[in-house]
């Protein structure tokens, strides 16, 4: 492990009722870059995240910055460690800006008014994430992917060092897919803010990651640059279908095609697929 | 914005003053000033005056402000804009409190448990909103652990929860009503209806402090208690304590209700209307939505004691059937809301 590293786990393991949902897992991350977590279904990357962020004790196991997670205090924990979830919960009908200056709240205490230089740094924060023009839009009315941005820029006002996101493209359509990535890219290169996040688009993941870990059933199977873990042998072990690894011409990231396993035969020969025929029977039908 | 809060406080102030004017003795103005300035023409116009109208219009207030700004609490802490302290149970366990210190402090069965010792030398007026405090803490206390265990934990689930809590813990202390009194239909009248007819002053100084203080809390605590409409998940990772947040604002509902249902009994609906009326007009945060209860409902409740004293020529209609009557349309009107 890097000397250098920030965030680092040292043979992390989990279980529920005697289930191992993470075991021994040994990872580290320098500040300033980001992390994609790969995996099928149920191979833990939920409960990855919940551990590197706090969200789940660790026993000494995680430790941002030299110091172990259990050492931090919540608010402690919350001024270093901004988590992205999905909201779905937002019954009032909250607007982005009161969502996102919640943001303040690790840094606040119960007595302390905001000041003009917080209004200009949650202004900064929004515009930062290209959402001035909907700051008093009500969070619900956004779309998905203005959500997401809008909840990053609660992680600026939050002044985290690392951000850790649970699915943060999901539901989002590809425009936007690409629009938060580029962005968690940007502040992570930009702004030397840590990135942890899980995906399960193994293409965007080369595309933004600098680093990626690929996780099945709980174990650590790769981690690294994406280079090294981009393995057509081990991606079609772990979630078991065929693939092809290949350099993308224009933008020279690596690219995984899948393959459907009745198609393996015949990969990039669609001609060959047999379309319905229509029969004498439909004929009666239609006529 | 600051053109809304200056109406809010203009109601705020005005509504106690139009309420001073109504009641059944004709007092005018110039009167009425004299009274306030201690020179009252009559003594029975000084009784009017300090004895009935004020306390009535100062204890009103309280009662709309302090179970507005319950019902907003409960609303914020459970993401649930039906929830209120009468549905959730709280009503009826201040209520069971209550009936169970009328019992001990208030009745034959009382006086005999004292002469044998059985009780400890408690006035009446203490035991009766400690005790009621009590009952709407046990309520809290079932509810929560019934919808954590047999009703899955979600906001659907906890309100019917309450529901059944609600008309269990009623049920009971109606038969405990009965017990004490066979001729227990007036009091039992109060506690389903709730009423200020019988307001005394010193019911304010009680109220006051208990308002004020949950008040205060829960403007201190304001920032904290947002963080809980994000979901508590999210909530924990800003840093706050959810666990703690949530129950000291129960707590708080717990103690509102309480001194409020000792003294007037079941006033319904009020928590569940005014929070959403005060959302809409100064917003879903939970500062402003607090100042804001405090201000519209105590109004509310001085203006509906207004009607309740005045559509009738010969009798006093119990408060609790017109907020109930307004607030039970209001109820239908918010579901309907929710659906669409």
């Amino acid at each position: 492990m890097p000397e250098s590293a920030s965030l680092q786990a040292k043979q992390l393991s989990y279980e529920i009722a005697q289930k191992h949902i993470l075991s021994d897992i040994n990872l580290s991350l320098e500040r300033g870059k980001v992390l994609g977590v790969l995996g099928p279904n149920g191979a833990g990357k939920t409960s990855l995240l919940k551990m590197l962020s706090g969200q789940t004790a660790s026993k000494q196991q995680v430790e941002w910055c030299g110091k172990a997670l259990e050492d931090f205090s919540p608010l402690e924990r919350a001024k270093q460690i901004a988590v992205v979830n999905q909201l779905n919960e937002s019954v009032f009908a909250l607007s982005l800006q009161q969502i996102v200056r919640m943001g303040w709240l690790p840094h606040k205490t119960l007595l302390s008014r905001e000041n003009e230089q917080d209004h200009a740094h949650l202004a900064a924060s929004i515009a930062k994430v290209g959402l001035s023009d909907k700051t008093h839009q009500t969070f619900s009315s956004l779309s998905g992917g203005e959500q997401q941005r809008g909840l990053i820029a609660r992680a600026l006002v939050q002044k985290a060092a690392l951000i850790v996101l649970d699915e943060p493209v999901n539901h989002l359509d590809i425009y936007y897919q690409h629009q938060v990535l580029k962005l968690l890219r940007t502040l992570a290169h930009q702004q030397q803010m840590t990135v942890v996040m899980s995906l399960h688009d193994i293409n965007l993941a080369a595309s933004y990651c600098d680093h990626l870990c690929l996780l099945n059933e709980g174990k650590m199977i790769a981690q690294g640059p994406v280079e090294k873990v981009l393995e057509a042998k081990t991606l079609e072990h772990v979630f078991n279908i065929p693939c092809r690894i290949r350099r993308d011409d224009l933008t020279q990231n690596l690219r995984v095609d899948f393959y459907p396993p009745d198609e393996q035969e015949h990969p990039f020969m669609p001609e060959v697929m047999q379309y319905p025929t229509t029969t004498d029977s439909d004929q009666g039908h239609s006529s | 914005m600051n053109n809304r809060w200056s109406f809010l406080i203009l109601l705020a102030v005005l509504s106690p003053v139009i309420g001073i004017f109504f009641g059944a003795a004709d007092l005018p103005p110039k009167e009425l000033y004299q009274c306030v300035v201690g020179q009252c023409s009559t003594q029975i116009n000084s009784l009017i005056f300090w004895e009935i109208r004020l306390p009535r219009v100062l204890v009103g207030f309280l009662v709309g402000a302090g179970l507005a700004v319950a019902g907003a609490t409960l609303q914020n802490i459970t993401r649930n804009g039906l929830a209120d302290p009468y549905l959730f149970g709280v009503v009826s366990g201040a209520g069971l409190g209550a009936s169970i210190a009328t019992l001990l402090f208030d009745s034959q069965i009382g006086e005999t448990l004292t002469i044998f010792g059985m009780l400890p030398d408690v006035s009446f007026s203490i035991a009766l909103p400690v005790a009621a405090f009590l009952g709407a803490v046990f309520a809290v206390t079932l509810v929560q652990a019934l919808a954590a265990t047999s009703f899955g934990g979600r906001g659907e689930h906890m309100l019917l929860a309450g529901v059944a809590v609600s008309f269990m813990l009623s049920a009971l202390s109606h038969f405990l009503l009965f017990l004490g009194d066979p001729f227990a239909a007036n009091k039992v009248i109060f506690w389903l209806m709730g009423s200020l007819a019988r307001t005394e002053l010193w019911y304010a100084w009680i109220m006051l402090p208990v308002v004020m203080g949950s008040v205060l809390l829960l403007l201190l605590f304001g920032r904290r208690l947002d963080a809980l409409l994000l979901g508590d998940e999210n909530a924990k990772t800003l840093g706050i304590n959810v666990t703690a947040i949530r129950l000291m604002a129960l707590a708080i509902c717990a103690a509102l209700t309480a001194c409020i249902v000792a003294y007037c009994g079941g006033i319904g609906f009020v928590g569940l209307m005014i929070p959403h009326i005060v959302r809409r007009w100064v917003g879903v945060t939970s500062r402003a939505l607090i100042l804001g209860c405090v201000l519209i409902g105590g109004s509310f409740m001085v203006l509906v004691d207004i009607i309740a004293r005045s559509a009738l020529s010969d009798q006093e209609i119990p408060i609790g059937i017109i907020t109930s009557a307004i607030g039970s349309v209001f109820f239908l009107l918010a579901i309907r809301q929710r659906q669409t």
